[in-house]
């Protein structure tokens, strides 16, 4: 009888660690609690928060219409999670997202506009595949001075974020430019060479979800995987049993670039189709955000979602509402604050550590 | 003449464009003496440059405009301390998160202004030389920075915690106190940095107006190696290095604009790639965790 009661005690003592300790219940409560700021933010701002509420969700999945430009937002999302989320691990601070995602995008229309070929998907592969070289060279400087000078890769990839982005301007309003357009954008990419559709999204958004369940598996079953976690818990112990660090931190890092860059390809193969002066692909920070958020390659798919989400629903919300758009930066940023706080403030040892 | 009035007119313009870069620079360069990663600057540089316009506007003058720029100041100082020194949280992480978080909180702040806050700024009153008020009071800060840091025992007690903080505890060192008042100064300094950029130079506010110079500011630090001497020629080089790019878009207006205005972020990387290892204060980024 006594031990019936002991194990059973012990069972729902579990769920009940897991319900307030886990780093998903911490992820979920810091996004409830974005949403009160949110509201506290709107009364600031003298609109109702009720209504902010129902137009920021009616927004994003209120017709089926906005439910697909929701998903469209999530693929990239998810893409730069997972691309600051694996060098993360192995001891790098990937911030560079935002420009390997464009110089991703502008390989990706360079490859679908100047080649041809009778049959499509090879363009359409070689497209992708160019957005990933792409993405890869974006990242090779501040990867190169943090393996061979141990250079805070933070300054040099956020460095590289701003180069990007003028380089591509540059392109779009100089070599790339549109012979017929009046002003900076590339070419269109042609029909036959766009990503075609499955389910009513472009086929972009089912690679996304597809790579986040496959780099979960290698993470998990694979050798690598397990070297990158060990990485990342303990460098120095991973260093003594033999794990090379710095090409665990190279093969992460390379692989998070081309993923990162991959995001910018299918965003201009599958929606825009083009790359125009003005054109807002604002992802690479957010993906910041989702990798704290998400945790795990998994994690990464819902988080990404809600941020989509909130991106798109927060335009319809500003037109609805007056509240801007510019809510969305803050509602990223406070759930990750509150889940670094929270995460120290759930651990009971270091805790106590600090009192 | 009329080459050496250009060169005059450059290194002016030059001193104008590093001001902010040094307010910054002298910031993180504090905050890391005492052992905090400063990767938040870019924010408070921003929180900072929307303060000081809204106090001109709203409070009629100047002396308002930097007195709402040092409670600005004040409070990210209190917000981000929360964060960084009394939690042993990632630094880095939190910092950068803390940008993004700022970024929106400066849009939504000056809309929430209305159409006022888009008033251009009078232009301040050169001070000496020429060089505007924000101008002297940075190189007075290095200088005083610099004296204070290396010279006396108080600033001697602040290295010591960024070298080794538990020898400087068993020194009966308050390491959070201490830490928390300098990393309030650092943000305060960054947040007159944001406030030399739009009210001494560009004299209006716009979304995300700082563009990256925090993190310039970042690296002029690890250029100079933590001497707040060197970091006075480092924000100077990138200040130049901003110049060049407006300069030469008007002279040499064949090439395309924007590779012009990659330049001050090429530079940077240049620099530091050039410079290699730079050695800071040993314990920066290690939270304080009583043993």
């Amino acid at each position: 009888m006594e031990v019936n009661l002991v194990i059973k005690t012990e069972k729902s003592t579990k769920l009940i660690d897991w319900l307030w300790k886990s780093k998903f219940s911490i992820s979920a409560l810091s996004l409830l609690i974005s949403l009160i700021v949110l509201v506290v933010m709107s009364l600031l701002y003298g609109a109702n928060p009720k209504q902010v509420l129902i137009s920021l969700f009616q927004g994003a999945l209120g017709s089926r219409k906005s439910i697909i430009f929701t998903l469209l937002q999530t693929a990239p999302l998810i893409l730069t999670g997972l691309a600051v989320l694996l060098p993360y691990k192995a001891g790098f601070f990937n911030v560079g997202g935002q420009g390997q995602l464009e110089i991703g995008a502008i390989a990706a229309i360079f490859v679908a506009t100047n080649y041809h070929s009778h049959i499509p998907i090879v363009i359409i592969v070689a497209s992708l595949l160019a957005s990933m070289v792409g993405g890869i060279i974006a990242v090779l400087i501040p990867l190169f001075l943090k393996v061979k000078h141990e250079v805070n890769e933070v300054t040099t990839t956020i460095m590289m974020n701003y180069i990007c982005i003028n380089l591509v301007y540059a392109m779009i309003t100089g070599v790339m430019k549109d012979p017929k357009a009046f002003y900076g954008t590339t070419r269109v990419v042609p029909e036959v060479f766009r990503l075609p559709e499955f389910l009513g999204v472009h086929v972009g958004v089912w690679l996304a979800v597809v790579i986040a369940l496959i780099t979960s598996w290698f993470v998990k079953y694979l050798v690598w995987g397990m070297k990158l976690k060990a990485v990342g818990i303990n460098r120095v112990a991973a260093l003594t049993v033999g794990i090379s660090c710095n090409k665990i931190l190279i093969d992460s890092v390379i692989f998070a670039a081309a993923i990162a860059g991959l995001a910018g390809g299918i965003q201009v193969l599958g929606v825009t189709y083009r790359f125009a002066e003005g054109c807002e692909l604002p992802w690479g920070f957010s993906g910041i955000c989702i990798a704290f958020l998400g945790g795990n390659p998994l994690g990464v798919i819902p988080v990404a979602f809600i941020l989509a989400i909130l991106e798109t629903g927060s335009r319809y919300m500003q037109s609805m509402t007056g509240v801007p758009s510019a809510m969305v930066n803050i509602m990223q940023g406070i759930p990750v604050l509150l889940f670094l706080y929270l995460n120290v403030w759930l651990a009971p040892k270091l805790k106590s550590k600090i009192k | 003449m009329e080459i050496s009035s250009w060169w005059i007119d450059f290194i002016l313009a030059s001193i104008r464009g590093a001001t902010p870069l040094i307010y910054c620079a002298l910031g993180v360069l504090i905050a890391e003496e005492v052992g905090v990663i400063y990767i938040g600057v870019e924010g408070v540089m921003l929180v900072g440059a929307l303060a000081g316009i809204l106090g001109v506007i709203f409070g009629g003058n100047l002396w308002a405009g930097l007195f709402l720029t040092l409670v600005a100041g004040v409070l990210c100082g209190f917000f981000l301390s929360f964060f960084l020194i009394w939690l042993p949280i990632d630094q880095v992480a939190a910092g950068i998160v803390f940008n993004l978080t700022a970024l929106g909180f400066t849009s939504y702040i000056f809309r929430l202004c209305g159409a006022q806050a888009q008033k251009i700024v009078p232009t301040m009153k050169p001070l000496f030389l020429k060089i505007s008020s924000f101008g002297v009071m940075a190189f007075i800060m290095v200088f005083f920075t610099w004296w204070f840091l290396f010279k006396t025992a108080s600033g001697l007690k602040i290295r010591s915690i960024g070298e080794n903080m538990h020898a400087a505890e068993s020194m009966g060192i308050d390491i959070i106190k201490v830490r928390t008042v300098v990393f309030i100064i650092a943000c305060v300094f960054s947040a007159f940095g944001g406030a030399a950029l739009t009210l001494g130079w560009v004299r209006v506010f716009a979304d995300n107006i700082t563009m990256g110079r925090g993190f310039i500011a970042l690296a002029a630090v690890y250029f100079a190696k933590w001497n707040p001497l060197f970091v006075l020629i480092g924000t100077l080089i990138f200040g130049a290095g901003e110049v060049l790019a407006f300069r030469s878009q008007a002279t040499m207006s064949s090439i395309n604009q924007y590779y012009f205005f990659m330049l001050p972020y090429a530079l940077t990387i240049l620099v530091i790639g050039l410079r290699g290892k730079s050695r800071g204060p040993a314990e920066t980024g290690k939270s304080y965790i009583r043993r």
